[in-house]
């Protein structure tokens, strides 16, 4: 007889599900981060070298996932740019001084590293990573 | 020209680069850090006439042989430090074909950024002269559709750089960004054969409009103008204008010095919503001597198809005022006055068709053809292979062929 799924397990297993599929990625920043949230429009400017200050007046530092398809597709939730788009925009930005691109991480758990220990941080991550002690600020899409 | 050169000097540049890098200076979880990042273009132009070249007036020089690889490519590199609360500092470093044939980096920006408010920063040192609506990414060939910005305008403003300060204001208009930018300073440049000019007071204002998928832009700076020809073309017609004596005397005092005031405005707009891509620009030129007074404008669509973006330019210069003028000079001299005019005058009209291809990460392959017809009077984007004299490129057609890679890393 097929042993039966513990129903904690299977709860888990059902909410990961749900949360997933609500959402793909999470904005996060600092658990002592003031701000309740980012809207959609906030994170955009600020993913897109057109804002560097929070919305509390803070300089953000922003931190992005390595070069690769999490992050693409990232991009493309929040700014509806395909990667190279994204590429020639921040090569617009960052080489007419303008503005300094987000921190690149080596990896999902060394974004969630540096945004647990800076509380201007922001940064995202895929929804079904950890996010323990960290603030989520949106949800996306 | 040669593009091993190219990347040798830029291979030193980043290792001085990383030399100067103090260790521990990425501090991961802090507000400061070091930001390495860099472009370059490889690219070739040919031209299908064998007595003329392409060239672009301030930058480069011409070329030497049919296929000239040394009026695109280039490379930079670019440091940024983060300093936290303090700002950044960015210095960036390029090397180019320049007009005197070298392929010497030169610092192309190097300044000290501070942000009193969210919506408001100063930048002081080295920055770009932003004369034109695209003069900031100016050499980053990556992040435009063509190959090179559109020669009838950008070459009406070699100008670059701009030692001084500027001002950016961002004021929040609902979904859109007004942003202010007054700018002050001094630039110079290198000419053919030696020839330099120099812009000094230079004052400016620039205002942008900028929404989700449009911008606006329109400035307009003026400043004092000096400049010295040094090409044997000018110091034949100046020792036979002193000759002349009388009127024609008075020319050489038109032609280059310490007195003249120049101004340029443009306006342009850019749309892209993902798909489509609209570009255009206009910009004026006023100058009291030693350069003439012109307009320029260029319009360019394009539409991308997956990787492919296909894209239609077309462009624009018309003199306005020549630098000088041969009324009541004797035949031989009025010639010789309206030949020199001539070779100072880039007025030309041409349409342009291309693609980029965007083939792999960081990396896009560019073509375009464009045919220009030179106006009657003017040497347009071309210059006279010395080779075969007697021919100039005055009221010619001329077709050019552009291939490039461009990458940012």
């Amino acid at each position: 007889m097929p042993r039966p799924l513990h129903p904690l397990l299977a709860a888990c297993a059902l909410l990961l599900w749900v949360a997933g599929v609500r959402a793909e990625f999470v904005l996060i920043g600092h658990a002592d981060n003031p701000l309740p949230a980012l809207s959609r429009e906030q994170a955009e400017q600020l993913y897109l070298g057109r804002r560097d200050a929070l919305p509390d007046g803070r300089t953000a530092m922003l931190v992005d996932l390595p070069p690769g398809n999490l992050r693409d597709r990232f991009y493309l939730l929040l700014t509806g740019k395909n990667p190279a788009q994204i590429r020639a925009w921040w090569s617009r930005q960052v080489f007419s001084g303008r503005a300094l691109p987000p921190r690149e991480a080596g990896s999902v758990s060394e974004a969630r590293q540096w945004v647990a220990a800076n509380p201007a941080a922001i940064g995202y991550l895929p929804a079904d990573a950890a996010t323990d002690g960290l603030k989520i600020l949106l949800r996306l899409p | 020209m040669s593009a091993t050169r190219v990347l040798a000097v830029l291979a030193g540049a980043l290792a001085l680069a990383f030399a100067a890098l103090p260790a521990g200076a990425q501090d991961e979880g802090g507000a400061t850090g070091l930001h390495l990042s860099g472009f370059a273009t490889l690219g070739a132009t040919a031209v299908d006439r064998s007595d003329l070249w392409f060239y672009r007036s301030g930058f480069n020089k011409p070329g030497k042989r049919r296929v000239d690889f040394g009026n695109d490519t280039l490379a930079g590199v670019q440091g940024s430090l983060r300093l936290g609360k303090a700002g950044d500092l960015t210095v960036q470093a390029m090397t180019h074909e320049s007009p005197l044939g070298s392929y010497d980096p030169r610092i192309t920006w190097a300044f000290w950024r501070f942000a009193p408010t969210p919506t408001l920063s100063a930048r002081i040192g080295r920055l770009r002269a932003p004369f034109f609506m695209l003069s900031d990414s100016l050499y980053v060939n990556y992040a435009h559709p063509w190959v090179r910005p559109p020669q009838e305008v950008y070459s009406l403003n070699p100008f670059s750089d701009l030692d001084g300060f500027d001002l950016l204001w961002q004021v929040p208009l609902g979904r859109l960004d007004l942003e202010i930018k007054p700018y002050y300073g001094t630039g110079r440049i290198d000419l053919l054969d030696e020839g330099k000019a120099r812009m000094r007071r230079i004052r400016g204002l620039n205002l942008a409009l900028v929404g989700e998928h449009f911008s606006l832009h329109a400035g307009h700076g003026e400043g004092r103008l000096q400049l010295r020809w040094n090409d044997p073309a000018y110091h034949q017609l100046v020792g036979a204008l002193n000759l002349a004596g009388g009127a024609a005397a008075a020319l050489p005092a038109r032609l280059s010095g310490k007195q003249g005031h120049a101004g340029f405005s443009s306006a342009g707009f850019q749309w892209d919503d993902g798909r489509n891509m609209l570009i255009g620009e206009f910009v004026y030129r006023r100058a009291d001597r030693y350069v003439n007074s012109a307009h320029a404008w260029y319009l360019t669509a394009g539409r991308r198809f997956g990787a492919f973006t296909p894209y239609l330019t077309l462009a624009r210069q018309r003199q306005e005022r020549p630098v000088a003028r041969a009324d009541g000079l004797p035949a031989p001299l009025a010639a010789a006055v309206e030949a020199f005019a001539a070779s100072r005058n880039d007025a030309q009209r041409s349409l342009a068709v291309g693609t980029r291809w965007d083939f792999a990460r960081d990396t896009a392959f560019k073509v375009e053809w464009s045919r220009a017809r030179v106006d009657r009077g003017a040497w347009g984007s071309y210059f006279p292979n010395s080779a075969t004299p007697g021919t100039t490129p005055d009221g010619r057609t001329v077709h050019l062929l552009s291939l490039s890679l461009d990458v940012v890393f």
